[in-house]
């Protein structure tokens, strides 16, 4: 076991390249696509250019400066325009007195966000106003606030074990998805060493040796999860340590780790098995392996697959219970019996795809 | 000391060995010839213990080598026809795993890693990239894992298939001297007849998965005993003239090869006159008539009615 454990160390000393880049690639697809949800600070500059500009300003300011994301600040008119084109900011607004228009020059999803809060307190202004009729707006709205401060129904929400709802951070479950994803293609890639082996020959020379061939296998099995383990190893890593992402209880997810890649070892060996040759595997793998995540889920928030067919076809593949797991983990601090049922069915598809593999790899002439 | 009894190997339909005896006594050197799809390679693969026969045994000092193959694997050298070794390796770090699979020591692996190298002539370019080689560089690396374990029999798959002449009399010099000088036992396949008739003490000829032939080179000589093989060259060639031989009596078979026809007759049977004759009739001169010594090459095609390289 160790000498073929080795053999494959040596080969891949000399071409780390691979390895490198998906480690490189988990790390800026979490980053390019996770960071959708993360939304980041929006700066927005308002203008008026009514007679009375500068009242009209302030009377807004104060409204519309209550958002957490949104940065609203005073400017006169040719700044904004050419802030917006030179795309330096998403989105200006001109206010007046009892309307607004904004300035962009792209539909972001920024702009969206923007547009709903201006409109919001526009509303709610024009409604305080109308409500006050032609009496002191200001004082209304010092009655209304005084009133909300005891209203007569209070909603309280909270988890079912009483604790507050966590929100559902999508950036982490595509931090967990792509990584998982991408250490497929390196499972896949060095678990397909079986078959290079025997088309060169090189199996039959371990035969004729002294060595076991569940040595042989385990050679390689083990150098497959080794290599896959340590790329999610260190993307987590770097994720936890260098780029101040909560990764929950990391030695739970290192466990799930260590499941997942177990499993997708196996996965890897009974796609081994169904085809022929390397070149075969390296064909049908690269197209197999980006459909998972979509049909399991990985892309979207949880509950957006509902049919069946694909839930149970997704299912079928460690991705979905690995993420699952992980996430859970991440988020909602979840325990061991939490996670149990992922892991043990990860651990099912593990053994039934190593035996129906091995078997098959076996039996072919 | 090695021997097969009816050995047999069907694939689905197809009979790729049919119930073949090859027997190899210690120290020999022994030739399996044969055309692409004579069923050598199979018959090899049973031999050595990767494949197993649908019937038949093969015996190693007497004992059944298909139930427990442990002992016939312990003294057997394999060198197959495919390069089996790891490209992105150098030659030293191939011949190091392969050292450490068949467990040799490791006080001795070293030396003997340095041995082979030296055997094969690659000592100085141990420490390339197997990729960097030659086809017949990476033939001979190919030989030198077979041989780090010391193994009493090596089997060589047609080990010169496809390099320079440099490469391939290197290997048939390594193979020569391992059995001369070393002891070990051959069993070389090839289809190469040259080859064969250098390095063997004993043949096998294999045809359609059987064995047709088997002897020393004189004992498969002596089957064209009663025959001799002429080689003509005519100024051009005529569809006449050779319906014209055919048709004389002591004629068994006639050719047409690149450079002109080769006649088998009945031994010491005169046809020049006629011959000649014949010629002359229509109008084409005979530029050169040689009486040829057979060859296995002969043999071979006498008993198969194909060339080697068919």
């Amino acid at each position: 076991m160790y000498p073929v454990f080795m053999a494959q160390w040596m080969k891949d000393k000399r071409k780390p390249y691979i390895i490198l880049l998906f480690i490189g690639l988990s790390i800026i697809a979490t980053l390019i696509f996770g960071d959708i949800d993360r939304i980041e600070q929006t700066t927005a500059m308002v203008y008026s250019t009514e007679p009375n500009a500068e009242a009209v300003e302030e009377k807004w300011l104060e409204g519309l400066n209550g958002h957490e994301t949104i940065d609203f600040i005073i400017s006169d008119k040719e700044e904004a325009h050419e802030q917006v084109a030179e795309g330096a900011i998403d989105v200006a607004i001109h206010l007046m007195e009892n309307d607004y228009r904004l300035i962009t020059s792209s539909d972001m999803p920024n702009i969206q966000i923007v547009e709903q809060y201006v409109h919001k307190v526009f509303t709610e202004e024009a409604q305080l106003e109308a409500a006050a009729g032609d009496g002191n707006t200001e004082k209304l709205r010092s009655e209304l606030d005084s009133y909300l401060e005891n209203p007569p129904i209070q909603v309280q929400t909270e988890s079912i074990d009483g604790g507050e709802i966590p929100n559902y951070d999508m950036g982490m479950q595509l931090l967990f998805g792509f990584t998982l994803f991408i250490a497929m293609f390196t499972i896949g890639f060095k678990v397909n060493g079986i078959s290079g082996d025997k088309v060169s020959g090189i199996w039959n020379r371990l035969i004729l040796s002294p060595v076991s061939k569940t040595n042989m296998y385990i050679g390689h099995l083990l150098y497959s999860f080794c290599v896959g383990f340590l790329q999610m190893l260190i993307v987590f890593l770097i994720f936890h340590y260098v780029m101040g992402y909560d990764l929950g209880n990391l030695s739970m997810i290192l466990v799930i780790t260590a499941v997942f890649t177990l499993s997708m070892v196996s996965v890897a060996m009974l796609i081994t098995g169904i085809v022929k040759t390397p070149e075969q595997f390296n064909m049908v793998y690269p197209s197999l392996i980006p459909m998972i995540p979509v049909i399991s889920g990985v892309y979207m928030l949880p509950g957006t697959i509902s049919n069946p067919v694909l839930q149970f076809i997704g299912d079928m593949f460690p991705l979905s219970h690995g993420v699952e797991a992980m996430t859970d983990v991440a988020l909602f601090d979840a325990g061991w019996n939490d996670i149990a049922l992922p892991i043990a069915l990860m651990l099912l598809i593990g053994v039934f795809s190593m035996g129906i593999g091995i078997n098959m790899v076996e039996r072919r002439k | 000391m090695l021997e097969t009894i009816n050995l047999s190997k069907t694939f689905k339909e197809k009979k790729a060995v049919d119930e073949i005896d090859i027997y190899l006594d210690d120290g020999e050197s022994v030739g399996l010839l044969g055309p692409n799809g004579a069923g050598k390679s199979t018959t090899i693969s049973m031999i050595s213990s990767l494949l197993k026969p649908t019937s038949g045994d093969v015996k190693l000092n007497g004992k059944s080598t298909i139930k427990d193959p442990s002992e016939i694997r312990k003294v057997l050298g394999v060198v197959p026809q495919e390069i089996a070794l790891y490209e992105e390796l150098s030659a030293y770090e191939n011949l190091h795993f392969f050292g450490k699979i068949y467990k040799v020591k490791k006080g001795f692996l070293e030396n003997r890693i340095q041995e082979v190298l030296d055997m094969v002539g690659l000592k100085d370019r141990q420490n390339e990239l197997v990729k960097t080689f030659s086809g017949g560089m990476k033939r001979r690396v190919n030989i030198a894992a077979a041989l780090l374990h010391h193994p009493k029999v090596l089997i060589l798959d047609e080990p010169t298939v496809g390099i320079d002449p440099q490469s391939r009399n290197h290997i048939l010099e390594t193979v020569r001297k391992l059995n001369e000088d070393h002891g070990t036992t051959i069993l070389y396949t090839s289809h190469y007849m040259e080859e064969v008739e250098q390095l063997c003490d004993r043949v096998y000829i294999m045809d359609h998965g059987k064995v047709v032939a088997s002897g020393s080179k004189d004992e498969l000589l002596s089957i064209l005993s009663s025959e001799d093989t002429i080689q003509v060259q005519l100024s051009k060639s005529s569809d006449n003239l050779l319906e014209a031989i055919k048709a004389m009596k002591p004629v068994r078979r006639v050719d047409e090869t690149s450079d002109g026809i080769r006649i088998i007759s009945k031994k010491d049977s005169s046809i020049l006159n006629n011959l000649v004759h014949a010629a002359e009739k229509e109008g084409i001169q005979i530029t050169h008539f040689q009486l040829e010594v057979p060859s296995l090459e002969d043999v071979f095609l006498h008993l198969t009615g194909k060339s080697l390289r068919d």
